[in-house]
């Protein structure tokens, strides 16, 4: 069968050119790429920022024209002007961000949009509306602003937007980066349904491996080029290539190759917790151990610097638009403290309130009733200064980079400390002080914030808050949209910060990010402070977690099933390498 | 806080008035406008304000609704108020000192005031019985033989509907750059103009980059859809002229004939 999709040596060249319109620059994004894809396959692309996924995938759509090798898509060459509008609708595109790509200010308007274009008649194009709004699951919407969605319906909006020109192919660019957990589940759910019951060819470019699990082929690109093609078992058996570009392995595959490289005789290609613990079982047949469980001990204290400031929140609520018909509560009665020193997590759904409490920590909202309390004192009181409290407890908002704005980097990150008043000298130091805890060489200092690569510029945004010097840092989603790599080297800073003295904030969708870093997790529902307590006590209500929407670390989950199949493994480890140590404890011996 | 922000303030029921075609609509206050400034005296306006009254009683808006249209404009109202009281020439009815109440003033004020007010009721009940898209995708039709003499009507329908789109979510990204240079210790609120329009480099900044990079995603997108212009579309809500239509503007051009006669 003739493949839906066929590159032959495509290449793609950017080519950067000068006032006078001379070529300056060459960078090559695709480098000789001969790939087949078949009609109904599901096609995970994998690669680091950079690594040219998703120009290849514009390529697919005749968006970008290739600079060597040629494109065909359903049979018909990508350069040919004449196939365009066949290229485009037969090979759909959807992209990251949801908001950038809705037109129309109601849904069914919006998927209208696309058959409109290619002349499609009137009552046929209300047929496709129908049909892809129900493909979706998205029917009760059809006359909903988008405005009023959530990032996964809007998301959802946006394939149904393609379903409407009757692709055979679907080409997803990261379009899950910008959900939660449950947008994201809710986007692959559509998606595989399209690719089971409607037979569409699925490419999906993503960061995120657990997506890729359920694929049937995954491509690996480096460079421009692919370095791995293949079943998910067959790439994520490769684990140390895998690591070594700068990728991570699905949470249960990365598990199993850790206890593999410990001596446990386990299959090379795990892909599932479910696998992982049948695997265990089967290469213990015996029963349980009866040793108790070993306690680990990576619950130790934290090192305490001798003064500590104190952040409280007393019975704090807060209202939007109190007064009016448009009411909400974005906090209700929330009553917490924030040491110094500390590392506490924020978790809960999209709207539970997480954003509204950590924008009372700086005082940029003021309660409706209650009180903010710095080392004692009333935020609010009327001798308080409230600019000098934001040096203190610094917060960085969700896509901080989104708010760069000098020409330089040192400049940008110099902001904050001239906005405090301090001196050229100090603000310089605390500056290029700022830069180096963020991983960012002086040579960094004179470059222009919008030159940067996506994880530089959240880094460098970052720095921006650190050079305030705060004692309290706060960061809303702070990994969002970054790859593996990206992610892991934050979460570093944020330790090396952390062991500094700083108290760190954390809000975030990760479970694994926050049971593997924070002292403490608070969880909020409904506006509502829902728990408060070590990551240990927290993830053992796993079932009221379920109930709100949470789930446990996926390394949590695992050791729990063998738990629960009578072994004698700790079913609190929460971190990798206390699943592994948990799991050889009793395997190995 | 800015989800519902529109340009604009569609009120959503079902009226014989908010089904009526919106090149319709759109020519009856146009007919609306144009007789303000024909009618002479306060006879006519009392016709005017009655015909609008009936259109609104149907349109099924609450009256409060349509008044609340003139709040913008309350300044701009008493200052004229002022103005034309106190400073047109004529007839003195009450004097002191250098001030002085004319007869004339008070008409012409009072003239103006209708005026004015029947303008904003006029146009609101527009805006009220017509949706953001409605009213572009009537202007886009209903103007689309000025394509004949070169005005990209299709083009500037779709950057009304675009900008409909956006400035609700830029006005959102705005606060949210504003929250985050305030975290980084930007003060906005003192020192004198100067400092204070330096101050707000930080959000324009930001904002301009965010709005290129959302219209290059956007573009991207539209593309992608096979967007090419106006040519060779069709329309998923195509607009129709049904017999209420008809109707509706012959008793717009029966009230017109009327006003002009009285």
């Amino acid at each position: 069968m003739e493949p839906i999709i066929r590159t032959e040596h495509l290449t793609y060249d950017y080519i950067v050119r000068d006032d006078e319109n001379a070529v300056e620059n060459v960078r090559r994004a695709v480098n000789d790429v001969s790939l087949n894809i078949k009609a109904g396959d599901f096609v995970a692309i994998l690669g680091r920022n950079g690594s040219g996924k998703s120009t290849f995938a514009k390529q697919l759509n005749a968006l970008l024209y290739p600079t060597g090798g040629t494109v065909w898509v359903c049979g018909r060459d990508t350069a040919d002007e004449e196939s365009l509008w066949e290229v485009r609708s037969s090979a759909g595109m959807v992209f990251q961000n949801p908001d950038n790509q809705i037109i129309a200010q109601m849904v069914e308007d919006d998927i209208g949009f696309g058959p409109e274009n290619l002349g499609v008649p009137t009552a046929e194009i209300w047929q496709r509306v129908e049909q892809a709004l129900h493909a979706v699951g998205m029917e009760a919407y059809a006359q909903s602003s988008p405005m009023r969605l959530s990032g996964g319906q809007k998301q959802r909006v946006a394939i149904a937007g393609i379903l409407a020109m009757q692709p055979k192919c679907l080409i997803l660019d990261e379009p899950t980066a910008m959900l939660d957990p449950e947008g994201r589940r809710e986007v692959l759910k559509a998606v595989h349904e399209l690719n089971k019951a409607a037979h569409i060819t699925v490419l999906l470019i993503t960061h995120y491996m657990e997506e890729t699990v359920d694929a049937d082929r995954i491509v690996v690109m480096q460079s421009g080029s692919v370095r791995m093609d293949g079943s998910p078992r067959e790439i994520f058996a490769r684990s140390d290539e895998l690591h070594e570009m700068g990728l991570a392995l699905p949470q249960a595959a990365e598990l199993a190759g850790r206890l593999r490289q410990e001596g446990l005789k386990l299959p090379a290609d795990i892909l599932t917790a479910e696998e992982l613990v049948e695997a265990l079982a089967s290469l213990k047949q015996a029963e349980a151990m009866a040793q108790k469980p070993m306690q680990t001990a990576s619950e130790a204290a934290p090192k305490a610097p001798e003064h500590l400031s104190e952040l409280t929140l007393s019975h704090v609520t807060y209202e939007y638009e109190p007064g009016t018909p448009m009411e909400t509560v974005g906090l209700d009665d929330v009553t917490l403290t924030i040491r110094q020193g500390e590392f506490l997590g924020i978790i809960g759904r999209t709207g539970s309130g997480k954003s509204t409490l950590i924008q009372h920590l700086n005082g940029l909202l003021r309660p409706t009733r209650g009180e903010v309390l710095w080392n004692g004192e009333n935020i609010f009181g009327e001798k308080f200064d409230r600019r000098a409290l934001r040096g203190k407890v610094g917060l960085v908002f969700q896509y901080p980079e989104h708010q760069l704005f000098e020409e330089t980097v040192i400049k940008d990150v110099s902001f904050g400390p001239k906005n405090q008043g301090l001196t050229e000298n100090e603000i310089l130091n605390r500056a290029l002080h700022a830069m180096e805890a963020v991983g960012l060489s002086q040579d960094y200092a004179d470059r222009s914030p919008f030159d940067l690569s996506g994880g530089e510029k959240r880094r460098a945004a970052l720095a921006g808050v650190l050079a305030m010097q705060p004692e309290i840092l706060i960061l809303d989603e702070p990994t969002a949209g970054l790859d593996p790599i990206g992610r892991e080297r934050l979460l570093e800073t944020l330790l090396k910060l952390k062991a500094e003295g700083i108290g760190i904030v954390l809000v975030s969708h990760s479970m694994d990010d926050v049971a593997e870093n924070a002292d403490r997790i608070v969880v909020m529902r409904g506006g509502k402070k829902e728990m408060d307590g070590s990551p240990r006590e927290i993830f053992r209500r796993e079932r009221e977690l379920k109930e709100i929407g949470l789930a446990i670390p996926a390394v949590t989950h695992i050791v729990r099933m063998l738990e629960e199949r009578g072994y004698a493994v700790n079913g609190d480890a929460l971190s990798m390498e206390e699943a592994v140590q948990t799991i050889l404890n009793v395997w190995s011996d | 806080m800015f989800r519902d922000l529109t340009l604009g303030q569609y009120y959503p029921v079902d009226s014989v008035i908010h089904r009526l075609d919106a090149r319709t609509k759109l020519l009856m206050t146009l007919i609306h406008l144009i007789s303000l400034f024909v009618a002479r005296d306060f006879l006519a306006f009392g016709f005017s304000a009655v015909v609008l009254a009936l259109w609104i009683i149907l349109s099924k808006v609450p009256f409060g609704y349509i008044a609340r249209g003139i709040k913008p404009i309350l300044f701009l109202l008493g200052i004229s108020i002022f103005f034309n009281i106190f400073w047109t020439k004529g007839e003195v009815i009450w004097a002191l000192g250098p001030i002085s109440v004319t007869k004339e003033g008070l008409i012409q004020a009072a003239w103006m005031v209708t005026r004015l007010v029947l303008l904003i009721f006029g146009t609101s009940l527009l805006t009220y019985t017509t949706s953001p898209t409605q009213l572009t995708a009537g202007l886009e039709q209903g103007l689309y033989f000025l394509r004949y003499i070169k005005v990209p009507v299709h083009e500037i329908a779709m950057m009304m509907t675009i900008a409909l789109r956006f400035l609700p979510i830029l006005t959102q990204e705005t606060n949210k750059i504003i929250m985050a240079q305030k975290a980084r210790g930007a003060d906005f609120e003192s020192g004198n103009i100067v400092k204070r329009a330096k101050a707000l480099v930080p959000i324009l900044v930001p904002l301009f980059v965010s709005a290129f990079r959302r219209a290059s995603d956007l573009a991207m997108a539209m593309e992608a859809r096979c967007y090419h212009g106006g040519d060779n579309r069709t329309r998923m809500k195509p607009l129709k002229f049904t017999r209420a239509d008809y109707l509706a503007f012959s008793l717009a051009v029966l009230y017109f004939v009327i006003v002009i006669l009285i």
